[in-house]
């Protein structure tokens, strides 16, 4: 005849926001990883930018010589746009929390429309550029920055698709609850690195 | 015993179970355990298996086919230069040999095995059932696995890369190497760095969020310690690299400029982007090979570490400093002298740690009593080769010996000191100290010392001489030299050694071969170690623990009380494991983590469209995309037994969870 203590975690719950749960984690790792990467590139912009008297390097135009500076419209354009999506997203965010399906269907779906124009506001943002790809190291370095936060901006959209697609159409569990919190996770970053790039591509060759 | 004791222990007693009735209950428990945790078998097992024993197993096995392949490829190098005018390959033979041979030892077995190891043993040192994500897990293993084949593909049809495991530029670059080698190994970069990065996602997560409760983080094994450092620095360095074959790959593809000096590129960019992995990548390699050590020195030498948080400062130190020395690798290029003082510095720094942790090992086997087997013969083995590493590396550091010595077999020497010494030596003794956990039986002893001395005399062999042979000028990654240079003797002498090597390997397949037959049967704790692993069956079933253990101390074994309690409440009919929190390991979730499935392996295939084609074409990631998407969606809608799940909680409760109260032992 023997006793043994035990610890009883059948109350416990299965799913809970935040750093609770594995699949936060998994995001944020995730996005260290980027994170890590996106520094890297920015030191990458600097480094290349050492080999050019001029950055912009100038155009040679038939009659004149151009300065380059990347165009703002565009470009600012978009920043307000992703940086307005953070409010639907923010919605999204706290009415998952609350578990209010409504709010969270209507924030995702605005945030997504935002998610899509950003994608085909990025497209004019290239065309702004007087550079392409294979132009010289400063397009091929500029385009690249444009090109992998673009790629993130197309994941999260595709992202946030599928999950109002699942809140819309199956349930809105606690599962999918947690998804949406750390969806939105994401958003906010891909939104605070891109206003990074931002200033760097747009602003520091103006300051000389 | 006072009176409320004396009560509340006759309460307990009443409400104990009978002896039968509790074999019983545990009985059945465990053949629901066994049914809910099944796994597929045979072909679709192969393809859906999310078991990280399976997969772990499934890494060495594959690394360790790289690593004799590397050996293979290390062996037709030696036979070519074991004297001078030799014929035997032919300069580009020799080229692609070199440069496949660097890269599979780097890319496809170092990394991938120390990875394997933590994704075996993790989980069962912090007493989880799985992993954190074991989908993700089997993704990393097929995405490396295509890596791995399509690397060897190209090799086999002639089209190896030839520009060094390094790939440096101009060499690597458009103008001159055409053809498709040097895409071929941009892309097996991705593929490999994928696969880390993934691996060290599913450690951290792990060792961070699955603990048994009372493993808090000041109790972690060493070895645990070492996985969730060597996992952070994976996040951070590989990247670097991502970048550099990235570029080199655009460069080579479509036409941008990042390395082309013509239009403002940039060739030293690139060995800053693959220095700023590679110098990292050492300690990748090398850290968990410290996490093997920590362990055996315990058990063989049968007392608690000494200096326990000294080695964990050390390894974490190690992590950060490994990121401030890259520069030293290119010293022969023109850097400011007021950076490469700095680096130099940063390199002499990190002997520093390392110091710290061979002290505080030798302050352990010091006055013990000794237990001599072969994991510990190849700890040993490991302080007097990485000791002379780690010297040579000292001597390298310092820039005008560097400069003199740079691109010479001192080189050579020296990393296979540190990277054989350092790393692989430890992984033996890691084999032959884990390999009961994984079989059940035990590898011969004598066998092993057969292999580690063969080993051991074997390595030196071949790569003492080539101090001498560096200093005497013998550059690295030339396939052949003149009699007149006087380089003949020491090289048959190495030439020799490798053929002792390889045989001291040799008798190591041998050993498993024959173990996995007619080894001793091991028992659940053949070495009567301490850590958690050891509480279960050998092999481990397939939910790893039937009661989730609760940890005690930081040697859970030896530290356990008679009546240490268990975990229970999980349910026996799902994949429920623990989740518990960061710094205490209080319990916080049930949480039921996904079984066997296919869409990783289709994930993995998907992304192997966009990047095998996408050498040639830049539409194939186009396509690559489109179908990785498809299939991801795929894999989100397409569970059929979603609506089975224990994930439905519609309309809970959302204040904050209750878990963060002390759960306090109760009686049953």
């Amino acid at each position: 005849m023997s006793t043994r203590a035990v610890i009883d975690v059948s109350e416990l719950p299965h799913h809970e926001f935040d750093t609770y749960d594995p699949v936060w984690w998994g995001n944020n790792l995730l996005l260290a990883i980027e994170t890590s990467m996106f520094m890297i590139l920015i030191a990458t912009y600097f480094y290349l930018r050492q080999n050019f008297p001029l950055w912009p390097p100038p155009v040679a135009m038939l009659t004149a010589t151009l300065d380059p500076l990347p165009q703002l419209s565009y470009g600012t354009l978009n920043t307000i746009l992703l940086v307005l999506s953070c409010g639907p997203m923010i919605l999204t965010d706290i009415s998952a929390r609350r578990g209010n399906r409504g709010v969270s269907q209507v924030g995702l779906v605005i945030a997504i429309a935002c998610g899509l124009g950003a994608c085909v506001l990025r497209g004019f943002e290239f065309s702004a550029m007087y550079f392409r790809w294979d132009s010289n190291a400063y397009g091929s370095v500029v385009w690249f920055m444009l090109g992998m936060h673009m790629m993130h901006l197309m994941i999260l959209t595709t992202e946030a698709i599928l999950l109002c697609v699942w809140i819309f159409t199956r349930e809105y569990d606690m599962k999918h609850r947690v998804d949406i919190v750390t969806v939105a996770v994401y958003w906010y970053w891909v939104v605070g690195i891109w206003l990074v790039l931002y200033g760097i591509i747009y602003f520091t060759p103006r300051l000389g | 015993m006072s009176h409320k004791e004396a009560q509340k222990a006759q309460k307990a007693q009443k409400r104990t179970v009978s002896e039968e009735e509790l074999v019983a209950v545990m009985e059945r428990e465990r053949e629901e355990l066994e049914q809910t945790w099944a796994r597929p078998t045979g072909l679709r097992g192969w393809f859906t298996d999310t078991d990280h024993k399976a997969i772990a197993l499934r890494y060495i096995k594959t690394a360790f086919v790289f690593f004799i392949l590397g050996g293979i490829e290390a062996a037709l190098m030696r036979i070519q230069l074991a004297r001078p005018n030799n014929h035997f390959l032919s300069p580009d033979q020799y080229n692609q040999i070199f440069t496949v041979h660097g890269t599979t030892m780097m890319f496809l077995f170092a990394v991938p095995i120390m990875t394997a190891m933590g994704i075996y043993l993790v989980p069962l040192m912090v007493g989880a059932r799985d992993v954190a994500f074991p989908r993700l897990n089997l993704f990393g293993y097929f995405i490396y696995l295509i890596g791995g084949i399509f690397l060897y593909t190209g090799f086999v049809l002639n089209t190896g890369p030839d520009a060094g495991w390094f790939a440096y530029v101009p060499l690597s670059g458009p103008a001159f190497s055409p053809g498709k080698r040097v895409d071929i190994w941009a892309q097996m970069i991705t593929f490999t760095e994928i696969s880390a990065l993934v691996g060290a996602i599913v450690v951290i997560g792990t060792a961070f969020k699955m603990r048994a409760p009372g493993l808090s983080i000041n109790r972690w094994s060493l070895f645990v310690w070492a996985q969730v450092v060597t996992s952070f620095m994976i996040i951070f360095a590989m990247p670097a690299v991502m970048l550099a074959s990235g570029f080199l790959a655009s460069d080579r593809l479509i036409d941008t400029h990042f390395f082309n000096p013509a239009e403002g590129g940039d060739a030293i960019l690139y060995q800053h982007l693959f220095w700023f992995f590679g110098h990292p990548e050492v300690y990748i390699i090398f850290i968990p090979a410290l996490g093997f050590i920590s362990p055996i020195i315990i058990t063989f030498a049968r007392r608690k570490i000494f200096g326990y948080t000294a080695l964990v400062l050390s390894l974490i130190s190690t992590g950060f400093i490994g990121f401030g020395l890259w520069v030293h690798h290119m010293f022969a290029t023109p850097i400011p002298q007021m950076g490469e003082s700095f680096f130099t510095a940063a390199s002499m720094m990190i002997a520093i740690p390392s110091g710290v942790q061979i002290f505080c090992w030798i302050a352990t086997l010091w006055g013990s009593k000794l237990n001599i087997k072969t994991p510990l013969l190849f700890v040993l083995g490991f302080f007097a080769i990485f000791i002379l590493g780690g010297l040579t590396g000292v001597m390298l550091a310092s820039v005008p010996l560097d400069l003199q010595i740079h691109d010479t077999f001192f080189v050579v020497a020296h990393l296979h000191y540190v990277l054989i010494g350092g790393s692989v030596f430890p992984l033996f003794g890691a084999f032959y100290y884990w390999f009961p956990k994984w079989t059940g039986r035990m590898l011969s002893e004598s066998a092993g010392r057969w292999n580690f001395w063969l080993m051991f005399i074997g390595f030196n062999l071949v790569f003492f001489p080539m101090h001498k042979l560096g200093l005497n000028g013998m550059p690295r990654r030339v396939y052949t030299y003149l009699p007149e240079t006087g380089w003949g003797t020491l090289n048959l002498i190495a030439s020799m050694g490798a053929f002792i090597l390889a045989i001291g390997v040799l008798v190591f397949v041998i050993n498993v071969v024959w173990a996995r037959r007619a080894g001793v049967v091991a028992g659940d704790n053949p070495w009567a170690a301490d850590t958690l692993e050891w509480t279960t069956t050998s092999p481990p079933p397939n939910y790893n623990f039937h009661n989730v253990p609760v940890v005690q101390g930081r040697y859970p074994i030896w530290q356990a009380t008679a009546d240490a309690p268990v975990v229970r409440g999980l349910s026996t009919t799902k994949r429920e494991t623990l989740v518990s929190s960061v710094m205490d390991a209080q319990p916080e979730l049930k949480f039921e983590i996904p079984g066997p499935s296919i869409w990783p392996v289709l994930v993995a295939v998907a992304a192997a469209v966009a990047l095998i084609p996408g050498i040639f074409t830049p539409w194939a990631f186009l396509v690559g995309a489109i179908l990785t998407g498809t299939v991801l969606t795929c894999w989100f809608f397409g569970d059929p037994n979603y609506k089975n799940k224990t994930a439905r909680e519609t309309g809970e409760r959302s204040e904050p969870v209750p878990a963060a109260r002390e759960l306090q032992p109760k009686e049953i």
